[in-house]
This record gives structure tokens, C-alpha cells and sequence, in this order.
């Protein structure tokens, strides 16, 4: 795969889309990324963390009860099973090391849900690196315990209180910070999105879930599934196997109540290419051009924009995206729960929803989900949902 | 030549320095904001430069996110920033600079905003997220069209990047005074007259600088090595400290503008 181009383009998507100010650190990092990404003793350490702190391999189970459901062979990465709770560690332990190798002293990232503001506090006790953390201030008030997390592990959490308040509006923050302090600071970006060389750092440390489980399977598998928000732990599976055609790959966005009613966050099924945060890809916009709200009971999803890969592939037709709405991921929460005694993430219960929806079913298929994250964060949010609805 | 060539060009002959006030198409509505834009018009503004309210403007600080914001509430299309110009049209010549984050001109059409800012009368566009490196799919349409693509210079450029950046740059170039956002400061780096030098060195192109000026002392200083002085927030706090009395809005902006341009040499 020769993607992206130089420019960091996918096609006619990614790119650098920044202000002038920012460019010469993005070339920094492309150049300082170019030369020690192949290099033997950068991936051991990075693969000795992932081993040794993270607690990599990730199984690979077998979920007998699902696959009986289903009448199919479904196995689940367990994603969830990583420290802090989900694949976002990966990339954090990733860009830690780059940033401590580039001599950076401070870090700074955005977070929504605040999955990825705890890994990259915790890299960041474990690397000894300062740490500020932009948080809309509406998602302070519905991740607390997050917020606790984070401060725990010696993070500063500033909330951002400027737009909507919530994950796009911590985006803008953080680059706004990075603007002014670019000299002394990383911006850990947390998904497969932002300006080139972003996209691309982020889908190679995230590409050890495809590559584990390439060596966990003793045959090929018809079908992978995987959420999508930004979607780095979706190209993290698929990437691995985009080479063997007849593997099908589905990226499940979230419907929120349904993209007919406008609020949800599926930026490939209801948006449109555009310009935003650095890169180009589909989006959530309005007829001016201006970003809109996003909405999805997984606050990990609740982003207007993806990964330019996968608007590429999007386009391209390699990957299939699609949608689930709140209610049918809560309904695949809970079967999972009953099932297999799994409690996953919201934004992997997208996943998990989708085996109903799969075209020509999915009987007598070998079928992985990539299990992201655990649902131990949600547990407030699945109560108000099953108080004020019957699932 | 256009409107921007032709104002740089007389200024250089007389050894003046252009004053370009910033403010946002739409704040505190659309048709206070023409009254803004004409008594700056009347009080010493050379050049007019119009910020398109953007839902994410990642590169500017609270001023003129706030401006933005109330600017947002009105709806304002790109359709009514084309017309709000016409109306300018009709009563100045004075070259407008068209401030706008990428996104809305894409997703506008790149070719089709082109060609209606042309004729609009509008002189220049300046993305401020669109750096030389993705700025061909804008300007083989601009570039038709006659008008500049504005690029930004930064504390951060250095030399090779200058020199990138200026083999792109048309009208004039607008150096960042400051490594941060847009926003007032009291303090302005040192080494900024060192910088139009360098710049100037590389290419004999206007210089106009912005990002952080807010006081005639400041302006003056500038304008005895640059070819413009920009001005944005500090002209948008006067909107936003009398939100509620527009006639003071309109008397404190005319007195700042007229004694920025009075001090500048």
C-alpha cells in the first residue's frame, strides 16, 4: 500500500491543513517519524512497552454463546483487556516514546470521552513528561470519574468551554495551545486524524491489533468489524489485511437516533468531504461549510469527522461503512453482557450491533470484532439510557 | 494589478504605511457591522480585511472566537458576505481582503468562489489554514480570477520556509508577530524589524504585520520598518465592551482608527 503519498494525501483526502505557524513542526515530526520508524531498536522498545506495560498480545477469544446466536465462528480482539481499558495505549506509548526521542518536555492532547486523555496521562507519569489535557467542558461533566483519572496520574484537565464544548472544540484548544507553545510541546493526537504525518503514525502503532491477530488466526476470515469515530481502532485491524481481497471489512459509525434525524455522528454515511482539524475527509457540515454538533451515546464516537483513510477507502469501496443507531448498540451491549460475560465499551457495542445487519448474513462465516475498549466508563450513561427507555 | 498592488505600489512612492483593520462579516449583526466597516473606512482604514465567521477558528484567540460566535447567530451565508462587499462596493474602492478558514470556500467550490469573489470586488483571500503546500487546488482558480492568495509568515518560518512561502505569495505577505493565536499583546517581539528585513531580502513584496497589535505606540514602531499594520481584536473588543450601545461602538472605532493611522509613518 502506498499510502499516503508524500504529501500525506489518501487520494484526495489527509493532507496538512494548518496555519503557518504550525508547518515547521509537522515537518519536524514527518522527518524525525521518516527516520526511525524502520529502526530495530525504536520498535523494540516500543514493542517491549506494549509487552511488558500494556500487556500485549491481546487475546483473540473464541465467543462460543454469539457464535451460537449466530450459527457463525465469532471471535473477539480483546482490545479491553489492554491497560487503561482499551486500544488507545497503543498509540499513546507510540508517540511518547517519539516525543521523549524528539527532546519534547511537555504534552498536550485532546480528549472526548476521556479514554485518550487517561492513556496519554499515563504515558506520560511513565515517561515523566508534563501533561495538559483539553476536555469540552460538557464532556468534564459527563466523564468525572475520567477527569479524577487523569489528575490522579498527574495531568492537568483545563476545560474548554468555547463552541459546543465537547470533543471538536478540545481539538481546536489543543491546537491552539500548540500554536503558542510549538517550541517546548508534542500534541498527541489520539486518532488516526489531523494533519499529515498524524494519520499515518497513528494507524502504525494502532496496526498491532491486525498484526496480533494475523498470527492468532490458523485460517483467513471472511469478515472483520470494527467502530468508528476517528477510527484508529478500526484501521488498526484492517490495515494488516487489506492485502487479502476476499477479506470483507465493515467500519461501523454511529447513528445516534438516526441519520435521518440529523443528530448522530456518522460523518462517511451522513456527511460530506471537507476541511478540518488539518486534513481532509468527510465531515459533518452545514450548507456554509461550518462544522456541526455530532451525537452518539458512545462519547468516543461523538466526533464530525474520520480518519482520511478511511474516507479514501470509503470512496474506494474496499471498506464498507455503515451505521448503528444508540439503541441497537445499547441492545448489543447488553447481549454481549448476558452472553459472554463481557461488559464492553458503548463505541465497541456499535461493532457488536452490526452482526444483524450484515448483508447475506453472516451464517457458517468466520467473523472478528475488534473488542476496543471496556465498558467500566459507560456504566452511568447505560443506567440513565435503560431509566428513560425500555431496551 | 489590482486594488492591493496598486494601494502598495503609491504607498511605497509616498514612503507611507497602510492601515488594515479586521473585523468579522456579521458582528454584532450584518447591518451594524457595514456601519462599523465604513467608519473605518472614514477614519483611515486603507485596506479592509473581513473575517467569514467559522465554527472552529483553531488559529484565533477568545476576541475573535467570541466575534465569530455572535456573528453565527445571524446566519450569515456565504452568499450574504458576497453581497455585504457589494454593499461596500458601491460606496468605497478601497481593497478588501477576504479572512476565512478553508473549509466553507471548499466546500463553496473552489472554482465557483473564485469567480463570485471577483465579482464581488473582492482582492484578496487569506485561508489561514491553507498553507502554500495544498494551496494549488485555490489557486489556479484565484489566480484566473486575478485576485491575491495572501500567505502568513511565522516566528517559526525559517529562511528555506521564507523563501518557500514567498515564491508563492501575491499582494503582500502577512507576517505572524507572534508565535500564539490572534489576540492582543502588550509586548511585541524585538526581532520583528530583523525579520521584514530578512524577508525583504528574499523578495521585494509588501510587508504587513499582524497578531498582537493594540496600541498606537505599538503601530508606530511597526511602521517605520513595515509596509502595513493589521489590526483585529483590539478593534473587535470595542464591539464587544458596548454590545448594547451602538453608538459608541461606531465613536470609540472611529477614534482608535483614526489615531492608529495618524501615528503611523
Amino acid at each position: 500500500m502506498g499510502l499516503p503519498d508524500k504529501k500525506g494525501h489518501y487520494g484526495i483526502y489527509g493532507g496538512r491543513y494548518v496555519s503557518e505557524t504550525l508547518m515547521p513542526a509537522i515537518f519536524e515530526l514527518e522527518e524525525f517519524y521518516k527516520k526511525i520508524k524502520h529502526d530495530k531498536g525504536f520498535k523494540d522498545e516500543f514493542y517491549g512497552y506494549l509487552r511488558s506495560y500494556a500487556g500485549r498480545p491481546t487475546p483473540l477469544y473464541y465467543a462460543s454463546r454469539l457464535s451460537a446466536q449466530y450459527n457463525a465462528e465469532i471471535y473477539l480482539k480483546r482490545e479491553d483487556l489492554n491497560h487503561t481499558g482499551a486500544h488507545k495505549i497503543n498509540n499513546t506509548i507510540g508517540q511518547a516514546l517519539l516525543a521523549v526521542k524528539m527532546g519534547k518536555k511537555r504534552v498536550i492532547a485532546e480528549t472526548g470521552a476521556g479514554q485518550h486523555g487517561v492513556a496519554t496521562a499515563t504515558v506520560c507519569a511513565l515517561f515523566n513528561l508534563e501533561c495538559e489535557i483539553f476536555m469540552g467542558s460538557k464532556d468534564i461533566e459527563r466523564q468525572k470519574q475520567n477527569v479524577f483519572r487523569m489528575e490522579l496520574l498527574g495531568a492537568k484537565v483545563t476545560p474548554v468551554e468555547s463552541g459546543s464544548a465537547t470533543l471538536k472544540d478540545a481539538m481546536n484548544e489543543a491546537l491552539r495551545d500548540w500554536i503558542t507553545n510549538v517550541a517546548t510541546t508534542y500534541y498527541m493526537i489520539g486518532t488516526v486524524a489531523g494533519p499529515h504525518p498524524y494519520p499515518e503514525i497513528v494507524r502504525d502503532f494502532q496496526s498491532v491489533i491486525g498484526k496480533e491477530v494475523l498470527k492468532q488466526v490458523d485460517k483467513q476470515p471472511d469478515i472483520l468489524i470494527a467502530c468508528i469515530g476517528g477510527g484508529s481502532n478500526a484501521i488498526g485491524l484492517f490495515y494488516p489485511f487489506l492485502k487479502y481481497k476476499d477479506v470483507k471489512m465493515y467500519g461501523i459509525e454511529a447513528g445516534g437516533f438516526g441519520i435521518e434525524t440529523g443528530k448522530h455522528a456518522a460523518s462517511i454515511s451522513g456527511g460530506k468531504p471537507g476541511v478540518l482539524h488539518g486534513n481532509k475527509t468527510y465531515l459533518l457540515q452545514d450548507e456554509d461549510g461550518r462544522i456541526k454538533e455530532a451525537h452518539s451515546i458512545a462519547a468516543g464516537l461523538d466526533y464530525p469527522g474520520v480518519g482520511p483513510e478511511h474516507s479514501y477507502f470509503a470512496d474506494d469501496k474496499r471498506i464498507i461503512y455503515d451505521n448503528v443507531t444508540d439503541f441497537e448498540a445499547v441492545s448489543a451491549f447488553l447481549m454481549l453482557c448476558k452472553l459472554e460475560g463481557i461488559i464492553p465499551a458503548l463505541e465497541s457495542a456499535h461493532a457488536i450491533a452490526y452482526l444483524n445487519k450484515i448483508k447475506g448474513g453472516i451464517k457458517g462465516k468466520m467473523v472478528i470484532i475488534n473488542l476496543s475498549g471496556r465498558g467500566d466508563k459507560d456504566m452511568h450513561i447505560i443506567s440513565d439510557y435503560l431509566m428513560s427507555k425500555k431496551v | 494589478m489590482n486594488r492591493i498592488d496598486n494601494l502598495f505600489k503609491s504607498f511605497k512612492k509616498d514612503k507611507k504605511t497602510a492601515f488594515i483593520p479586521f473585523i468579522s462579516i456579521g458582528d454584532p449583526d450584518i447591518k451594524m457591522s457595514f456601519e462599523i466597516v465604513k467608519a473605518l473606512i472614514n477614519n483611515g482604514a486603507d485596506i479592509i480585511e473581513l473575517g467569514f465567521p467559522f465554527s472552529d477558528p483553531m488559529a484565533d484567540g477568545k476576541v475573535i472566537q467570541r466575534s465569530y460566535q455572535r456573528a453565527l447567530k445571524n446566519h450569515v451565508s456565504m452568499r450574504d458576505a458576497f453581497d455585504f462587499i457589494k454593499k461596500i462596493r458601491k460606496v468605497s474602492d478601497i481593497p478588501v481582503i477576504f479572512f476565512t478558514y478553508y473549509n466553507p470556500v471548499f466546500f463553496y467550490g473552489a472554482s465557483r468562489f473564485a469567480k463570485d469573489a471577483q465579482n464581488t470586488g473582492i482582492d484578496g483571500i487569506l485561508t489561514v489554514d491553507l498553507p502554500p503546500e495544498e494551496s494549488d487546488e485555490l489557486k489556479e482558480f484565484t489566480d484566473r480570477e486575478g485576485i491575491d492568495q495572501i500567505f502568513l509568515l511565522a516566528p517559526t518560518s525559517d529562511a528555506g520556509r521564507i523563501k518557500h512561502i514567498l515564491s508563492y505569495a501575491k499582494g503582500f505577505v502577512y507576517y505572524v508577530s507572534v508565535t500564539g493565536v490572534t489576540g492582543a499583546r502588550s509586548v511585541l517581539p524585538r526581532q520583528l524589524q530583523e525579520k521584514v528585513k530578512e524577508i525583504k531580502k528574499i523578495k521585494d513584496i509588501p510587508v504587513g504585520i499582524g497578531f498582537g497589535i493594540s496600541s498606537n505606540k505599538q503601530a508606530k514602531e511597526i511602521s517605520a520598518y513595515a509596509d502595513a499594520v493589521i489590526i483585529g481584536s483590539k478593534i473587535i473588543q470595542f464591539i464587544e465592551n458596548n454590545l448594547n450601545d451602538k453608538n459608541k461602538i461606531l465613536k470609540d472605532i472611529a477614534e482608535f482608527s483614526s489615531d492608529i493611522k495618524s501615528s503611523l509613518l
